[in-house]
């Protein structure tokens, strides 16, 4: 008996085990609340008060890319400089073997970008000084990619895309003594068609350029040993030289990169943490978007957490930030989502931030592309806010 | 062995549940919430009209002077409701714990107790879809307006025993709060972000209670009681407001003629008219005083060994003081029951079910209740 009293009391104790299903749908207006969501929507045309561009953010050596290109707007070779390799290795930690000769050089390179369209690229290997200028032009730098420097020429295949290729350059690369084993390259691409390749630079980890020397001991040895030299620099060189953006233009990316900032003035009322639902940054292109053909790149807003010019620090967090795809070529108008920028200034860390904003290419560094807007000088094409937010919600009481 | 564990699965059951109401309703969201009802799982499976003998029930201070030990109660229910909207039906479900308590005795004649229930029920969700112009275009929005909470009656009473003749007084406090949140969603338009924002209001309230039983025959128990309410006052961050609570009567009668058959019945008014105004200027329906009339027998036909096992049977109505949207609203229920005791007799378990709906206009909400109560004499 106590058995039954017991399953009966636990089981309506499981019965009554948590559940919960209050939502029932609206049936106005007998049943629904007496306040209701407004929203209000409005066109910001002065709020962006003043702007600036500024060049140089991500320098040519920082690049993740390394760019080659025949393109009349834009002539680019590539240079390297391999540190020199170990005269050593280690076969184990009681042997130590001296290398003795070397029977062939390998370079590895990673496409990241071509136009497929453009057929028979081949890019031409010129040893140039083992110590170049780190600050050479594109035209200071042209006396060496001459034949007498061509040390191979690489043919990618049509069908190449982006990805790790392997080129045996030389069956043994002679170093002069005075160079103390670095060697330097310059790659420049030729093509059916101007085009332009990017390869990975020496910043961007396993996809860098390597150099692979193939050894073997002083004393007889069928063994041939591996040694694989990283960049020591990777730059490239460009003509026309980019320069700072022109007045009254937010020039954004390229390379080096490019940022626009703007001061915003607005309102309180679109200044908020939760009531803002939308908002846009409408821009308008002076210029078609640059880039590989048929390529995009995205561009992100970011907010300053403290002014200090062109070094403002920007706020980190992916959450806090608006992004809007470019076109390779495109023009006309771009809508860019600033709302939850507008919502961090309106939360009480945001709050004592200024009302500045950074737009810039994403990721920084590793895009060729770029764009440009017109800036508030240009008046009603220049950058405007629209921004939808609910109005004050009246819960009252009870 | 097995007492403990029934003792364990209505702890567990009280553990979880997850708010304090006895039964929510979609018609709380209009004026002052939901009226509850105070009643143990014993008076709930006989209509409620034991409620004004029962000591276990926040009804009648008198009616604690059944107590002749130190005693502890507590309640927990869950109910499935069925809302139709003339248009199509929701179903909804939760779980609740509305009453507990617990009284001592004081030598041979008085009996003083604290109990806390439900008073007013704001528990409720609702949801609506639309479709609105933003920027030029269409946008689909979702709009979600929650409200989780309501008001609690703390009471501290004490029962004074006479000869055939109790008195009782208690003091009440209102007390409790709701969180309310609006959210709105764009669920076809991931441009625009959600919005969300809640409100806290804090209910606090005063009132004085009393009440009498009298055996004045054999077998025949009647009683009374008046509450008496001060304001409600609601006040959140931004704005305050306060309510006149009505006067509460009501009165009864319980009858035994035979040993192991009872009939109880009880009749109450709550002068809720006396918020109307303070509503209607709170851009509110008027509210209406309500009746409620409540009866039950029960009856010992069965037995678990050789303990007994009542049998409990009930109908109860009422009026509803706030209406919905000039619609009167009112309920009616039909309920049934048992108990029996367990652990030596220091422990008693009682089962109660409710079946009934409430209806205004057109529109009508069906609820089946399930309690469970356990009181315990240590």
């Amino acid at each position: 008996m106590s058995a039954w009293r017991s399953a009966v009391v636990i089981a309506l104790a499981a019965i009554a085990g948590c559940r919960e299903q209050l939502t029932t749908p609206g049936r106005c207006p007998a049943l629904c609340p007496s306040s209701k969501v407004q929203l209000a929507d409005t066109l910001l045309a002065t709020a962006d008060v003043a702007d600036t561009s500024v060049r140089g953010y991500v320098l040519v050596r920082e690049a993740s890319y390394l760019l080659t290109s025949t393109l009349d707007s834009l002539q680019s070779v590539a240079l390297i400089r391999f540190s020199a390799r170990d005269s050593v290795w280690y076969p184990s930690t009681s042997d130590t073997a001296y290398i003795g000769t070397q029977d062939s050089v390998v370079l590895s390179l990673q496409i990241l970008q071509r136009d497929t369209s453009i057929k028979q690229l081949r890019l031409l290997v010129y040893r140039i000084p083992a110590m170049f200028d780190t600050g050479a032009t594109y035209a200071s730098i042209q006396p060496f990619f001459v034949a007498s420097n061509l040390v191979d020429t690489i043919a990618i295949a049509d069908t190449a895309h982006a990805g790790d290729y392997t080129f045996r350059i030389a069956d043994s690369l002679a170093i002069p003594p005075a160079d103390s084993g670095v060697v330097s390259f310059g790659l420049a691409l030729l093509g059916a068609g101007k085009t332009a390749l990017t390869l990975g630079s020496g910043n961007l980890g396993t996809s860098a350029p390597i150099l692979s020397y193939y050894v073997h001991p002083r004393l007889p040895d069928t063994t041939a040993k591996v040694i694989s030299v990283e960049p020591f620099i990777s730059l490239f060189v460009m003509s026309p030289p980019p320069g700072q953006p022109p007045p009254g233009v937010l020039a954004i990316g390229g390379m080096p990169t490019a940022r626009a900032t703007l001061r915003l003035s607005l309102p309180k009322v679109v200044v908020d943490s939760n009531t803002v639902v939308r908002a846009t940054l409408l821009l308008n292109t002076s210029a078609a978007a640059g880039g590989f053909a048929r390529d995009s790149f995205y561009i992100i807003a970011q907010p300053v957490v403290r002014d200090y010019g062109v070094k403002s620090v920007l706020w980190s967090d992916s959450g806090v930030s608006g992004t809007v795809l470019i076109h390779q070529g495109q023009s006309g108008p771009v809508a860019l989502d600033m709302a939850p920028i507008l919502r961090f200034w309106g939360t009480t860390v945001g709050d004592s931030t200024p009302r500045l904003v950074v737009l810039r290419v994403y990721p920084e560094g590793s895009i060729l592309g770029s764009a440009s807007f017109a800036g508030r000088a240009a008046g009603a094409a220049g950058p405007q806010l629209q921004v939808t937010y609910v109005k004050p919600y009246t819960f009252g009481v009870p | 062995m097995r007492s403990s564990a029934a003792v364990l699965a209505i702890v567990v059951a009280v553990v979880v549940a997850p708010g304090a109401a006895a039964q929510d309703s979609v018609f709380g969201i209009r004026g002052l919430g939901f009226l509850d009802r105070s009643v143990s799982a014993k008076s709930a499976a006989l209509g409620g009209g034991f409620a004004l003998f029962d000591p276990a029930s926040a009804l009648n201070p008198a009616a604690l002077a059944a107590w002749h030990a130190t005693s502890g109660w507590a309640v927990a229910s869950g109910s499935n409701r069925s809302f139709d909207t003339g248009a199509g039906t929701s179903s909804l479900s939760a779980t609740r714990f509305p009453l507990i308590g617990f009284a001592g005795v004081i030598g041979s004649r008085v009996v003083v107790a604290v109990t806390a229930s439900d008073y007013l029920d704001r528990n409720w969700s609702v949801q609506q879809t639309n479709t609105d112009t933003l920027r030029g275009s269409p946008v689909a929005v979702t709009d979600n307006t929650r409200s989780l909470g309501g008001v609690t009656d703390v009471r501290v009473a004490m029962a004074y025993r006479f000869t055939g003749l109790t008195f009782g007084v208690g003091l009440h406090v209102l007390t409790g709060s709701t969180e309310t949140t609006v959210n709105r969603q764009f669920p076809n338009d991931s441009s625009y972000l959600p919005f969300a924002e809640q409100q806290a209001t804090a209910y606090s309230g005063a009132g004085i209670s009393f009440g009498a039983l009298a055996n004045p025959l054999h077998g025949l128990v009647v009683g009374a009681s008046v509450r008496f309410n001060g304001r409600l006052r609601a006040a959140s961050p931004d704005t305050a407001a306060s309510f006149p609570m009505p006067v509460e009567w009501n009165a009864g009668a319980y009858y035994q003629p035979v040993a192991g058959v009872t009939f109880t019945g009880s009749v109450g008014y709550a002068g809720w008219g006396r918020a109307a105004a303070a509503l209607v200027a709170d851009s509110q329906v008027p509210s209406r005083g309500v009746w409620n009339v409540g009866f039950g027998v029960e009856a010992v036909v069965l037995h678990l060994g050789r303990a007994p096992l009542p049998l409990r049977l009930g109908y109860r109505w009422r009026q509803l003081p706030f209406p919905i949207w000039g619609s009167p609203l009112s309920e009616h229920a039909v309920t049934g029951g048992l108990g029996f005791d367990t652990a030596g007799g220091r422990a008693t378990v009682d089962l109660g079910l409710e079946s009934g709906s409430r209806a205004a206009g057109g529109l009508s909400e069906g609820f089946v209740t399930a309690y469970l109560g356990l009181t315990i004499h240590p």
